[in-house]
């Protein structure tokens, strides 16, 4: 039997005093791959804020367990030391932080070691080129000027330099085109081993089409309505969520 | 926690305080005979005794500003502005008495001179008490020594450039230093020379209820190019400092001077400095600037562009922590066609303190086809501290392209979290965002001088924030 | 024969960037004043109403000490309009200097009620090209949820000296709006003060001036900000002909409490003669973290030539 990674139990958040997460509950396992899907609007990036307590997500409500440990009140810099990561839908901007300085730390940070620089250099040289990144990026300011999609591949080359046990990836193949979706399931394929587990979110299927994912769920106003295998999200590759909305009202 | 036991030293670094101990002090406050007796102490010749009485004149007759940080506090006749270290010139460090060598080996001096420098001096109290050059370019003919020496030896060169480029009467605080001026450095480049190894001057104030009022001047020579980093630090008092020095640079045509600075005065200190060049055809002045320390602080570099293509750069930083007043910026006069100056500042206010940016870009009429681009930005990390940004911009000539932009804001929550979600702490995420903001101005500084000014960075935001 | 000194800054600067103030020089202040008629107003709805009981200034900065006084003392016009309508109706106030009428100083007082959408637009002209004189005052209150839309147009003679202090207060999810067009004067000083002192509240401008002859322009437009999430954007667009010389003062000033809140300020100038001379003075002053303010000032000779600008 598969061991028990991530547990939320019937989670309620709630962002500037509206309520966005009615009563969560989701299991993942060591060696899954999840995907969280639903319209705009649903809870999608706040179920991953909330996981890793953005503090401007307040929860009302429930449970957060990882490696049956309780993160539900950590702060984020302790929960992403625990080995949980997320991949941002807007990455943000930091002048003056070289990629490289940047990751070397937040290394440093998460696996309490220090650093071996030319076997870090080498490494992130590799995970460049199977991204297909420019290796002049890496002393370049962290994200500033970055194109969306170069945005997008830096979160997926961070995630593969710190291996998290948890990675979840908001948004990661929304505004990319197929060529760049493609090696973002590369990416996942990279990092994905029996040990650690992946909860993509989105808001369509494209991903899917190169990556074989265990578990889909179906988030509509803040509750998962429904979970299935990858046939759930053909199924709404073709019929959409009206059903799923219509439940709802 | 390795980390911190280096921040700890390096803090106690600049407070090392050695006993008042000098050759002579002179008596405080401000008064002809004060000032008589400064001249006999340095035995000044007739021209440089009666600038002296003239410059007391002016300063007696000239009003404190009536515009930023209130000087009220500032009471000359509490300040001894002539302190004679227990100590000749030397131009070896094992010549230097002990307790003055420690010092300035604790601030890294002798070292960085083997290692990145062509030539130091080091000033202690009101006198330079080490000056030293690489032999390959005084054959050059370059001439670096205390201004001491070079009103001695080269009499004619400092006549004819001494307080011309900087005019006595500019402000009161200018005119003290035509006064009560000692020490400093001279710096000479003869035509075409490349000084390609930076010059470093390290002014050092220990004794309590004095001041320090260096001269620094600078002849750039046509063709030449020079680096010249300017240090200075002093270990904190209860009562107060005065720092009022005087830097002059002559960058003639086609020359490049580079001038860097990180002033990490007390905060017991009002460091009332002057600068300013005078900038020839097609050469280029370019200030680098980081002012972390002081009580109060008004420090405005001016380039004055008389040359046709003269151009400028002007890269600072501020950071005011708590009881900080730092009134800086930069002036700007365009007086020939095609000038360029760019300005690139930046400020942090913390705990309490005040980051000022004041400025003046001025284009004149006959500085057709110039451009001057002006970029601030201020950061605030709590809401008891200040950011004022008081830019003046004067245009006279429609042939021009003139730009100023600024920006204030905080630190984004969202960029926070995004640091904190790769496992980094609040705290060292605000540290590693306030250095990436001060990069521009610590990647133009020698690596030492960044580290240096990084560190200084992590001592100012530690335990202020979070 | 007076010097005066007008449009001081709210922070004090090198003397010698001559910005602190304006002086106006060897000008003769009209003492003996008779009431302004050529004055029309017109309104769209009953529900506003204007009278002549326009209180007396307390400004908190205003144009300068003698000018607020002639005011106080000798306006020869008042108007106090009170704002009931939700509507957007239009209040319109035209004033013609002629030679019946050489001197206007005028005393306007706005209250916008809660809940009330307002549109105002005061004019000033001049019929023939004689020397006038123009002292006056515009006060705005919007109480809260209110919106008021304002258009100044000054058209006066480059005869003329054109003085104007506004003011304006903000309440709670109030907004005001100004649409400035600067074309006359032969001095033409304008100081702007809003305190925008509710949540949510706004305070946009939008100024257009151009300066031709020996035209002297001058604005000292100050906004602080005091509630939460309050906004403000100043957009002062011009071009200077011949011998023009304008000062553009702007501030705008974070004040402590003013959390979330936004200030944006673009200046931009078009200098179309060698001899024309501008001097900007953008500040930015924040005493509270968590603002956002910008601005930016630009001025270059003209591209192309903007006849357009001169067909008044």
């Amino acid at each position: 039997m598969s061991e028990k990674l991530l547990e939320i139990k019937n989670l309620y958040v709630t962002t500037e005093k509206k309520e966005i997460l009615k009563g969560i509950n989701l299991k993942i396992n060591k060696g899954e791959i999840h995907v969280i899907m639903g319209p705009n609007g649903s809870g999608k990036t706040t179920t991953a804020n909330a996981i890793l307590n953005n503090p401007i997500y307040k929860k009302e409500k429930g449970s957060i367990e990882f490696n049956k440990e309780d993160i539900t009140n950590l702060k984020t810099d302790e929960i992403a030391r625990k080995g949980i990561f997320m991949s941002f839908q807007q990455p943000e901007e930091i002048p003056g932080i070289t990629i490289t300085n940047f990751l070397k730390y937040a290394k440093n940070k998460t696996t309490g070691k220090p650093v071996k620089v030319f076997e870090f250099r080498e490494e992130l040289k590799q995970y460049m080129e199977e991204l297909k990144m420019d290796s002049k990026n890496i002393e370049r300011s962290l994200n500033v000027g970055f194109s969306g999609g170069e945005k997008k591949k830096n979160e997926i080359l961070q995630m593969l330099v710190l291996n998290p046990k948890l990675a979840i990836l908001d948004e990661t193949d929304s505004g990319l085109d197929v060529d760049a979706i493609k090696t973002v399931s590369k990416g996942i394929e990279m990092f994905k081993n029996d040990e650690n587990a992946v909860i993509i979110i989105t808001h369509n299927t494209k991903i899917l089409h190169s990556l074989k994912v265990d578990f889909v769920h179906i988030l509509v106003n803040g509750k998962i309505v429904k979970t299935g295998t990858q046939e759930l999200a053909k199924e709404i590759e073709e019929n959409g969520y009206s059903k799923y909305i219509e439940k709802e009202c | 926690m390795k980390k911190t036991e280096i921040e700890e030293i390096n803090r106690n670094i600049y407070n090392i305080k050695n006993k008042d101990e000098y050759d002579y002090k002179i008596k405080k406050g401000l008064t002809p005979e004060i000032i008589e007796e400064i001249s006999n102490q340095k035995h000044d010749p007739k021209w440089m005794r009666e600038f002296r009485k003239k410059a007391l004149q002016v300063y007696n007759k000239l009003e404190l500003p009536k515009w930023g940080p209130d000087l009220s506090e500032l009471d000359m006749n509490e300040i001894a502005t002539y302190v004679r270290p227990k100590s000749k010139l030397n131009n070896s460090w094992e010549d230097v008495p002990e307790d003055i060598k420690n010092t300035f080996d604790k601030l890294g001096i002798p070292e960085a001179e083997k290692t990145s420098l062509s030539g130091v001096g080091a000033q202690y109290d009101s006198e330079v008490v080490y000056h030293s050059m690489r032999e390959e370019l005084i054959k050059q003919g370059v001439i670096y020594t205390d201004m001491e020496t070079a009103i001695k030896e080269y009499e004619d060169i400092v006549k004819k450039h001494f307080m011309k480029c900087v005019p006595v009467n500019d402000h009161k605080f200018v005119a003290l230093h035509g006064a009560v001026w000692s020490g400093g450095s001279f710096v000479y480049v003869p035509k075409g020379v490349k000084v390609d190894i930076p010059l470093q001057s390290y002014f050092r104030l220990n004794s309590p209820e004095s001041g320090q009022f260096e001269h620094t001047l600078i002849i750039v020579e046509e063709g030449a190019s020079l680096h010249f980093i300017e240090g200075c630090s002093a270990p904190k008092y209860n009562k107060i400092n005065l720092h009022a020095g005087c830097v002059e640079l002559y960058v003639k045509d086609n020359a490049y001077l580079r001038y860097s600075t990180i002033e990490n005065w007390s905060k017991n200190m009002l460091n009332l400095n002057t600068k300013k060049a005078i900038v020839g055809k097609n050469a280029q002045v370019d200030w680098i600037s980081g002012s972390f320390g002081s009580k109060i602080s008004m420090l405005y570099p001016m380039s004055i562009l008389n040359g046709e293509g003269a151009k400028t750069e002007f890269t600072g930083i501020s950071f005011a922590g708590k009881g900080q007043n730092l009134d800086n910026g930069f002036k700007v006069v365009h007086n020939a066609p095609n000038t360029s100056s760019v300005v690139n500042a930046k400020s942090i206010s913390k705990n309490g303190g005040i980051c000022t940016y004041r400025s003046s870009v001025k284009i004149n009429e006959n500085a057709e086809n110039s451009k001057s681009s002006v970029s601030c930005e201020s950061l605030m990390l709590d809401n008891i501290s200040k950011s004022d940004t008081i830019p003046v911009n004067e245009i006279k000539t429609d042939k021009v392209e003139f730009s100023h932009e600024a920006k204030i804001g905080k630190i984004s929550d969202k960029t926070i979290f995004y640091l904190m979600s790769r496992g980094i702490s609040e705290e060292d995420a605000k540290a590693m965002i306030v250095r990436g903001f001060a990069y521009p101005i610590s990647k133009e500084l020698p690596v030492e001088y960044a580290v240096e000014m990084n560190n200084l960075i992590n001592l100012e935001l530690e335990g202020a924030i979070g | 024969m007076k010097e005066l000194t007008l449009n001081e800054t709210p922070v004090r600067t090198a003397k010698n960037y001559n910005i602190n103030d304006i002086k106006i020089k060897e000008i003769k202040i009209p003492e003996k004043i008779e009431k302004f008629k050529n004055v029309i107003i017109k309104k769209e709805t009953d529900k506003d109403t204007i009278n002549e009981n326009s209180s007396k200034l307390k400004l908190s900065y205003g144009i300068g000490k003698e000018l607020i006084e002639q005011i106080n003392k000798n306006s020869n016009n008042n108007e106090k309009i009170t704002i009931n309508s939700k509507t957007n109706k239009k209040i319109i106030i035209q004033y013609k200097l002629n030679k019946e009428n050489i001197n206007l100083i005028e005393n306007i007082e706005i209250i916008a009620k809660e809940n009330t959408k307002s549109n105002i637009i005061i004019k000033y002209e001049s019929e023939e090209d004689l020397k006038y004189y123009h002292n006056g005052a515009i006060r705005i209150k919007s109480e809260e949820n209110s919106e008021v839309n304002v258009t100044l147009i000054n058209y006066l003679n480059k005869n003329t000296y054109n003085f104007l202090s506004i003011e304006n207060e903000i309440e709670n999810n109030s907004k005001i709006n100004y649409n400035i067009i600067d074309f006359g004067g032969k001095s033409s000083i304008t100081n702007f003060y809003t305190n925008i002192k509710g949540n949510n509240a706004q305070n946009n401008i939008n100024t257009i001036y151009i300066g031709n002859e020996n035209q002297l322009i001058d604005l000292n437009y100050i906004v602080e900000l005091r509630g939460e999430k309050a906004k403000t954007n100043i957009e002062v667009q011009g071009a200077l002909k011949d011998n023009a010389v304008k000062h553009f003062k702007g501030t705008i000033d974070f004040k402590k409490g003013s959390k979330k809140s936004k200030g944006n300020e673009n200046e931009f100038c078009m200098l179309l003669s060698e001899k024309a001379k501008l001097i900007a003075l953008p500040m930015l002053l924040c005493s509270e973290e968590d603002v956002e303010g910008n601005h930016s000032s630009s001025s270059r000779k003209s591209r192309c030539k903007p006849d357009f600008l001169y067909n008044e």
